[in-house]
């Protein structure tokens, strides 16, 4: 603590960023559990309806679960392009001599690029007529029977929509492994070389406890980024065809914005909200347990 | 240093007069090295491609474009999609909106994550620990939590349609990392500066200004970076309260090209895409060092 400060130069300093943060985070949290309780369509009376909204979207909307389980399959493949594809390459990457800063920048480059330009590119990649990317490697593979338009089949949709976000963001958490990967101690790893551990040994034994903390700090980033993804379905198929790729995050949106039911939109927000918080709980729990046996 | 395959099998061929575990090992070595540098090779290249495929396109005429094979380099190379592109939408506007956006976020970003991290670590008062709390709290606060009540506020104060209305929810929700990367590198600060200009008579504002804030400055750098690319591409901010063209930002303003002449004009829309995604491209590659250092400092203090 600073001996010359006052009460009135911590205010000074806390109250602005408490003001803008509350406007824009806090205070919205409490509006959307306050409106999950109403029936609002935005223009007349807000009408109290209890739990109303919460037991409707818990046991008779389809839609909502739908989109429940679409979110586990989204975020499923997200996690393993993102963290499975940074740990490969950061490990990869520590065997490399020259050239490290080089891929790193050029596995981080798609981060640049904004949602909407990624849509457009992967609704070309997919796309069979006229015959995009993928289907010509396929057919040039000589798996021309797995030929299709990726985005209009009900089952490669939500395949297709996840890749893109996953292949966005895995240069970011990449970085992240790889300056954890870099900080195992070398005498840890020449010792175990010494004793005759193979390469998977020293991955499995040495490293990756080692980056633990870091593994966790990783996994949650990518987990809550992954259950708030939204653009990239939004925009190649706002959902479709039917609700084959509908996140709770898209039919949240267009129950406020299309349906303008905002009381409850705002209870699946709040569901979103408590869906990141289990799942962060549950990353912490499974992996320090794990971590202490 | 051994960088090719082939004298490194030479090397492997010739008989070696070192211990035997040496020689052993030596062979394993150099496939190991040459298979993770062909993997590392092919996974570069497939999350290079689409990029450069991208960029390719925007210089390809129509009718190459048209007949599809996307491993071709151009037939002939063309400059007419980007003045299509130009003719078509309000790049220059959209560009101009996004920086807009951009640079006001950043500053309320960079000012204000500062000030707190500053009450919370150096100044200190009785509930910083919960304050801190309460700001860390919001990194795995998702947006959409906002979006509705956001809307009804800002119809209510006629705020809907304007610049404040994206700048200020970008800001907050991206103000707890900048608390959070600002207090960790507060604390390497030893208290000795702070107790000594203390002596000295200077304030907890002389000190701000005069001792926190300069040192900050590559702190400063890397919550800039970081959060513009968030911000220079953020669609869902702009998409729920931005509604006339004159304020659209880059994203909005790129969707304009779909189905603007009934049939999607790809290669101006590539085009399009190329001019906006340049300005940070270019940021980005001037200053990636800086960036990827500070990712990599502020991740692995986590």
């Amino acid at each position: 603590m600073l001996p010359t400060r006052s009460r009135l130069s911590v205010l000074v300093f806390l109250l602005p960023p408490l003001v803008v943060y509350g406007a824009a985070v806090l205070f919205p949290i409490l509006q959307s559990l306050v409106l999950s309780f109403f029936s609002w369509n935005g223009i007349g009376d807000m009408e109290f309806v209890g739990l109303a909204n919460y037991v409707h979207m818990l046991t008779h909307d389809d839609v909502f679960w739908r989109s429940f389980l679409n979110s586990l399959g989204y975020l499923a493949i997200c996690l393993v392009l993102q963290l499975g594809g940074a740990l490969l390459v950061a490990s990869l990457l520590l065997s490399l001599r020259r050239g490290r800063e080089l891929v790193k920048t050029l596995y981080l480059l798609p981060a640049v690029i904004s949602t909407v330009a990624i849509a457009f590119l992967f609704e070309r990649i997919y796309s069979l007529d006229p015959v995009g990317l993928l289907n010509q490697v396929l057919s040039w593979l000589g798996l021309g029977a797995l030929e299709r338009p990726w985005l209009s089949d009900v089952n490669t949709v939500l395949a297709a929509v996840s890749a893109p976000e996953g292949w966005r963001f895995t240069g970011l958490y990449m970085l992240i492994i790889y300056a954890a990967l870099l900080a195992v101690p070398r005498e840890l790893e020449e010792a175990a070389i010494l004793d005759g551990a193979s390469r998977w040994q020293l991955f499995t034994k040495i490293r990756f406890p080692y980056i633990r903390p870091v593994w966790i700090t990783t996994t949650i980033m990518a987990t809550t980024y992954g259950l708030r993804g939204f653009d990239i379905p939004y925009l190649m198929t706002n959902g479709g065809p039917g609700q084959s790729s509908e996140l709770v995050t898209t039919y949240m949106y267009k129950t406020a914005f299309t349906s303008t039911d905002y009381g409850y939109a705002s209870t699946i927000s709040v569901f979103i909200v408590a869906e990141c918080l289990i799942a962060v709980g549950l990353i912490v729990m499974l992996l320090r347990r794990k971590g202490e046996a | 240093m051994i960088t090719h395959p082939a004298p490194a099998a030479v090397r492997t061929a010739a008989p070696q007069p070192s211990h035997a575990p040496a020689r052993r090992r030596r062979p394993r070595l150099t496939l190991h090295r040459t298979l993770s540098r062909a993997i590392i090779v092919v996974i570069v290249v497939a999350q290079v491609y689409p990029l450069a495929w991208l960029f390719l396109t925007s210089l390809r005429t129509e009718q190459d474009f048209a007949a599809g094979n996307p491993f071709a380099l151009p037939s002939a190379l063309t400059l007419d999609n980007f003045s299509r592109a130009f003719a078509t939408g309000n790049l220059g506007l959209n560009i101009l909106n996004s920086f807009i956006v951009t640079m006001g976020a950043n500053v309320l970003i960079v000012v204000l994550g500062m000030m707190a991290a500053y009450a919370i670590q150096v100044l200190g008062f009785r509930l910083s620990k919960l304050v801190r709390g309460v700001f860390l709290m919001g990194i795995i606060v998702p947006v959409q939590i906002a979006l509705v009540p956001l809307f009804i506020d800002y119809s209510k104060v006629g705020l809907l349609d304007t610049y404040q209305s994206m700048i200020v929810p970008l800001a907050g929700f991206a103000l707890p990392m900048s608390v959070y990367l600002f207090s960790s590198f507060f604390e390497y600060i030893p208290r000795e500066t702070y107790e000594a200009a203390s002596l000295d008579g200077a304030g907890p504002y002389r000190i701000f200004g005069l001792i926190t804030l300069p040192l900050s400055l590559n702190t400063v750098v890397t919550v800039v970076l970081v959060n513009s690319i968030f911000i220079w591409n953020d669609f869902i901010f702009a998409n729920t309260f931005v509604l006339t063209e004159g304020l659209k930002t880059i994203p909005l303003g790129l969707q304009n090209y779909i189905g603007a002449m009934g049939k999607t004009d790809w290669t101006a829309t590539f085009a399009a895409v190329c001019v906006t995604v340049t300005p940070l491209l270019l940021v980005f590659l001037v200053l990636n060092k800086a960036m990827i250092q500070g990712l990599e400092a502020g991740a692995s203090k986590g």
